[in-house]
């Protein structure tokens, strides 16, 4: 596969850019030399513009000129909202993303790299899931707002390439954590959740309650390591169809060894309970990574236990400002 | 099923009421007694507003301050324009739904009946199609574009009923035709092209050449019965679900049978020419019309030969203005 071919170096605008993901890149790209010379990578955050308002979205886009564009903004919430609040995740949603693909286009941005999410795929659908069968059936009822706007990007980037020939694509990571994560109780990720009560347990001396019984698997990807592909699919990946990004089934854990995982790296010593009355939701929803796989052969993910190590600690030592 | 209760009597809005099935409602409503004391009908083109623009939308609803909606506008086109702009079509048709659905929520509409398309349900599929499978996979690529935009209707109108209790749905018409439906050749609905070849071999004294072998099998329902139907969905049918328009399983004819109905409504005594080199497209397309007929076991549809001869001798006599 070609490299993307740039007249001069990148000028990479990234949505989102304070969020978990963004804050990978903006590690990887400033601290760890993913940066090449000549290159400018700026970081939004919705203080710098709000997206679902087209003039704003224009005025940054001619504010910073990009040449590329990395989208991972999106309204985000926890369960609960998207159960209430599907018309606003899904209208919002599409507002932005209509907003941010029309001006990159309008402004000849050479590519943008949006990001879906595994939860977009069909409800019921047979495992592994592959990149072919987003479209595959209706997603789960309590985000199908949110979902059904995430999958809208990658039907506009189909359409981008064949009215225009851009290669707008987009990415499809599957359990995500890491620093600058949603460490909240009910409404982040399942790791950072449970990295947030165990450390209240340790710190009040009190029993690790876990909801459910355990038994899940789910693949687990370190942030850095999402950082790290999405700057590789920044400057390499072609296609326009999405990739999967995820370790293989291979490394898919329970969410009690993760657990176990944690309690070591935050030396938590106390008792740790199953609440088994509490939903597990599926036991397995695996991911294909075969196409990441092809493409990346040799690439090394952050092994799971060091991941959670290098959470737990960022999350002790930023307690105070962190997404709780 | 109760009737919807209004206070007072209702004022209804029908965005592309110069089309094919918005000519057939204001036939019914105004020549054929369907209006009922008191009532409104407001029959709107794209002369009087851009729906694609918020303003112009909000405006048009200000000046008529509609309790009810029939949403029939898109941006349509032939299987041509389609396959070279699904950009276009995905867009200006999300455009229009959002303003349209966002402007009734805003204002108070009480209801809005949107039109969708059995041409957007999933290209795999098992027959008959029913309503419950619109979500099941990926539309045909001639026209995903327009295809997803209709799509998101149903979606949009799940939301809004989840987030503010509105009861907006739709309607899936199969295969309409009748006056003032669009008789070009290359582009029009199959039925309305033949009768414009049909005419034109007559007149010109040529053979009539039809695409295909004549062998598929399709479900025509005449564009009057769509009008009536959509009156009544408009009035009594209470779903957020959509419903299937369609004529049963068992009144399927052939493209053949159909092509001698037109001829003898022109009174073509020529030859009739099938041309199997050219694509016949799907030998049956069943969509299963068992939701209408639960709630209208007595709907008595024209029969397809006489609904040929009014749309012949509507052609014939409006040859010079119809859309050819």
């Amino acid at each position: 596969m070609a490299s993307q071919s740039g007249s001069g170096p990148m000028r990479v605008l990234v949505t989102g850019g304070s969020g978990l993901i963004g804050k990978a890149i903006e590690h990887v790209v400033m601290k760890d030399g993913e940066k090449r010379e000549g290159e400018h990578w700026i970081f939004l955050s919705s203080k710098d513009a709000n997206l679902m308002d087209l003039e704003q979205t224009r005025a940054v886009f001619e504010k910073h000129r990009p040449t590329h564009v990395i989208h991972l903004a999106a309204k985000v919430g926890g369960l609960y909202l998207h159960m209430r609040e599907n018309l606003y995740f899904l209208r919002d949603n599409l507002r932005i993303n209509d907003n941010v693909l029309q001006t990159a286009h309008a402004m000849g941005v050479t590519k943008v790299v949006s990001c879906l999410s595994s939860c977009i795929f069909p409800d019921k659908t047979t495992y592994p899931i592959d990149e072919t069968m987003i479209h595959n059936g209706p997603p789960h009822e309590s985000n199908y707002g949110y979902s059904h706007a995430k999958r809208m990007i990658d039907v506009q980037n189909r359409a981008y390439f064949g009215q225009y020939g851009h290669r707008y694509t987009a990415v499809i990571p599957t359990n995500v954590f890491g620093p600058h994560d949603n460490f909240n109780e009910d409404e982040g990720h399942v790791l950072t959740a449970i990295m947030n009560k165990t450390y209240k347990a340790k710190r009040d001396n009190t029993t690790l309650n876990v909801w459910g019984s355990g038994k899940p698997l789910r693949q687990f990807i370190f942030s850095m390591d999402i950082g790290r592909l999405m700057v590789w699919v920044l400057r390499e990946y072609d296609e326009v169809n999405p990739i999967i990004l995820s370790v293989g089934e291979e490394d898919e854990v329970s969410i009690q060894e993760a657990v176990e995982m944690i309690a070591e790296a935050l030396e938590f010593k106390g008792q740790i309970h199953y609440d088994t009355s509490l939903s597990d939701g599926q036991l397995k929803k695996t991911a294909n990574n075969a196409k990441l796989r092809r493409y990346l052969p040799d690439f090394t993910f952050t092994p799971l236990r060091e991941g959670i190590k290098l959470t737990c600690d960022w999350f002790v030592k930023n307690y105070e400002h962190a997404r709780t």
